[in-house]
Formats: structure tokens, C-alpha cells, sequence
């Protein structure tokens, strides 16, 4: 934990030399990729979306062009503009990309039919060929409870119906969708251990501490250059970098569900830009009273959304664990 | 008419085989993700335990911690849902009697 030395203020995560910090995340890259890992180069697996984007980025400002490629991993659920924003990030750092469509492996895990019966022992009136489903929290992030995810299907003439997923749903239409993940990560494995490369991992700090990815999925790399960064920093960075403006006016999505879903709806119930501040206020013992004057909430709200936090880093501390022996 | 105190032994010994916690630490008033008996998997695995122990469904809007804060919170929450229900079953009887 880093220790408290300034006041809390809106500006607080600001990047103040942004060349320093790419610098550095790309000596240590090197380092880590050429002495430590000993591999000649980097697989980074590219969906269109800011973090993956800013990886590549760095890893080819690391490593040379010539020495990572980038590996699209659609299926059906994924958004066209997921692969046509990742093919204009390719062209603009000249890096080699090769496009896998996963649907078939997902298929053939039953990925699709597993979640889709899920679906369809909550709402018997689901039509998977018609309709789209997605998981979601509806409480606020400051009531004081434990988020429980609520199912809703978008019906073909736009109607939307949500209900409280029970137990048994949830963790069937999670597993099976996690077959996404972790087929991405078999994919980037093939590539990367076909050209002696490693796999260059892609999530952020909130994804890796408040348990935002899946186990052995994306969660499975070698290297995490942005792990330590907070998400306001990734677009700082973003910019510094180059990364088309379209990625970065992109709103972050899941691109899972077939139903659209922001990664605030699907998980972090608030703005990035307020979620990097509270989370830096908790993780270095800032007093609510102070955060709660410079944001214009109240104290009490400010507890619930640290302890709610609290909560998420507890409970998914299984995620980041190594297996126990 | 549903017996409260019946309703609250059967929340206790459901938390009880479903956390590591022994009987006396937990008094009718613990406030249960406070002291961290219920994450968030604990939390929907109680909402099903009371579906299927009292024919209680919770709704989105009724995931409150208000309802859920303790065995106290948990017992009024079961108790006015069984109650609202017998009394919306006695109207519909009246209704078709008339």
C-alpha cells in the first residue's frame, strides 16, 4: 500500500510526465519479457477496447513492431466494431495481426447452449435466436449489501425484462460464458508458444484488484504492463501513445452478452473517472470526510462505496491466487 | 399466521450450516456482511434458501440491506411478504365470492 503524502483532490492520479511513465513500463516490458521470461516477443490479444489498445501500443514501443503481433479473437456475440477498431490499431502501430473467430471452439464447449438453457430455466419466454440476454448489478454501489446480478433479455421488439438470477442461473451462465475467455487465452498461447513470444496480459488495476476477469482466462499471462494503472491513467496514456480517437471515445463494454452492456452496468456501478478516485482514497486510508468534501457526496456514502470495495477485493481473492500445494 | 421466532431459528440454523460460525456468536441483531458471514455468492445462496424454505421471492427492488442486514431484517422481510401474500390471496377470495 502506498503511503499517504498529499491531500486528496480531484487531480490527484493525474500523470504528470506520461513520457516517464510509458518509459519505464517499457524498460521493465523488455526486461521482462526478453531476460526474465526469455522470449523474443509479444502476443497481445486485441478486442478494440482501450486497455488492450494502449498494451499493444507499449509492447510495440518496447519491443519493435516487427516483434509482436496481435491476435483478434471474435465470436458471435462480439461487436463489428470491436474488430474493425482493432484492425485500425493494428495498421496504426504496423503490427502483424491474425483474426481467429472463436464461435466454433465456443460451440463445441456448448458455451452457447449452457448459457442460453440458463437463460431460458429464468425466463421459459427466451428465444436465443431472436432475443438477447446479459447479467447485470442493479443496486447502487453505495447501499451497504453485497452486489447480487440480476438477468435481463432484450425481446426482438425491444422489451426488456429483468429479475433476480437464482443461484444455480448465475453460476451456469458464468461458467459457460468464462469458455470465452479462456478459449482467447488457449489461442494466444498457440500463437505465442508457436513463435517463442509471450503473452502480454491486458488487464488494468481495478480489473486485477477488484476481480474483473476470469481465471485462467484473461487473467492467464505472462506479463501485465498495465496492471498497476488505474483506468484514467490507461487514457492518459492512451493519448500520449497514439491510440485511435475512436477507441478512445469508445464507452468500455464487456462485449460478452449478446444484449449491449457497459462495464459500469455489468460490474463497477460507477463513472471510471470517480471509481479511480475512490478506490486510490481507500486503498490509502484517505478519511471519508475528506473524499466525501472534494467529490460533493456525503461521509456516509463514501463509507458504503469502501466497504463495498472491500467486500469485492475479499471476495475475489480466490481469482488471483496461484493453485495451493 | 407465521411464528416469527420460528422463522428466525430457521434463518440461524440455515447461517449456521452455511458459515464457519457457531451458534452464540450470532444474536437475532448481528449484522451479517458487517462481520462478513455473507459475500456476495453467500448473499444469493440465502435468497434462494429463502425462496425454497418459505415460498418468499425477492425482487430486484427488495435487495435492500434493510431487509437484509441481520436475522431481525431477514425474519420482518419473510414475515411481511407472507403476510402481504395471504392478504392479497384473501381479497382475490373475496372478490370471487362476490
Amino acid at each position: 500500500m502506498e503511503l499517504k503524502t498529499k491531500s486528496f483532490s480531484k487531480e490527484i492520479l493525474n500523470l504528470e510526465n506520461i513520457e516517464l511513465v510509458c518509459d519505464e513500463i517499457c524498460q521493465k516490458l523488455r526486461l521482462d519479457i526478453k531476460t526474465k521470461l526469455k522470449r523474443r516477443g509479444a502476443v497481445v490479444g486485441i478486442s478494440g477496447g482501450i486497455d488492450s489498445s494502449v498494451v499493444l501500443a507499449l509492447a510495440t514501443r518496447a519491443l519493435g513492431k516487427e516483434n509482436v503481433i496481435g491476435i483478434l479473437l471474435p465470436e458471435r456475440d462480439s461487436s463489428p466494431d470491436s474488430l474493425m477498431l482493432a484492425q485500425k490499431l493494428a495498421h496504426k502501430f504496423g503490427v502483424r495481426t491474425f483474426v481467429e473467430d472463436i464461435t466454433p471452439v465456443l460451440e463445441g464447449f456448448g458455451c452457447y447452449k449452457r448459457r442460453d438453457e440458463a437463460v431460458a430455466n429464468v425466463f421459459s419466454e427466451f428465444n436465443p435466436i431472436e432475443d438477447k440476454a446479459k447479467i447485470e448489478i442493479k443496486q447502487t454501489i453505495a447501499q451497504n449489501i453485497p452486489n447480487v446480478f440480476s438477468l435481463t433479455i432484450v425481446k426482438s421488439n425491444g422489451f426488456h425484462i429483468s429479475t433476480l438470477l437464482p443461484s444455480k442461473e448465475y453460476l451456469q451462465i458464468v461458467a459457460a460464458t468464462n469458455f470465452k475467455q479462456r478459449s482467447r487465452m488457449s489461442m494466444l498461447y498457440y500463437y505465442a508458444e508457436s513463435l517463442h513470444y509471450s503473452v502480454v496480459g491486458t488487464p488494468n488495476k481495478h480489473e486485477v484488484e477488484q476481480g474483473f476477469f476470469v481465471k485462467y482466462g484473461d487473467g492467464g499471462a505472462d506479463v501485465m504492463p498495465i496492471g498497476h494503472l488505474y483506468k484514467t491513467q490507461v487514457y492518459q496514456l492512451a493519448e500520449y501513445l497514439g491510440v485511435p480517437q475512436q477507441i478512445i471515445e469508445r464507452t468500455p463494454t464487456t462485449d460478452t452478452y449478446s444484449a449491449e452492456q457497459t462495464q459500469e452496468e455489468f460490474f463497477y456501478q460507477m463513472p471510471f473517472h470517480e471509481m479511480d478516485l475512490l478506490w486510490y482514497a481507500w486503498e490509502n486510508d484517505y478519511k471519508a470526510e475528506e473524499v466525501a468534501l472534494v467529490l460533493n457526496k456525503e461521509s456516509k456514502e463514501i463509507q458504503n462505496i469502501f466497504k463495498n470495495f472491500e467486500r469485492k477485493q475479499k471476495t475475489t481473492e480466490y481469482l488471483r491466487l496461484p493453485p495451493i500445494f | 399466521m407465521i411464528d416469527n421466532k420460528e422463522v428466525k431459528e430457521k434463518i440461524l440454523q440455515y447461517i449456521l450450516g452455511a458459515t464457519s460460525s457457531v451458534e452464540n456468536e450470532i444474536k437475532d441483531d448481528t449484522l451479517l456482511f458487517e462481520e462478513g458471514l455473507f459475500d456476495s455468492m453467500g448473499l444469493l445462496f440465502l435468497i434462494d434458501f429463502i425462496r425454497d424454505e418459505f415460498q418468499v421471492e425477492t425482487k430486484d427492488d427488495e435487495l435492500v440491506v434493510e431487509n437484509f442486514a441481520s436475522i431481525n431484517s431477514i425474519s420482518a422481510f419473510i414475515i411481511n411478504k407472507i403476510e402481504l401474500t395471504e392478504s392479497n390471496d384473501s381479497k382475490k377470495l373475496v372478490i370471487i365470492h362476490k
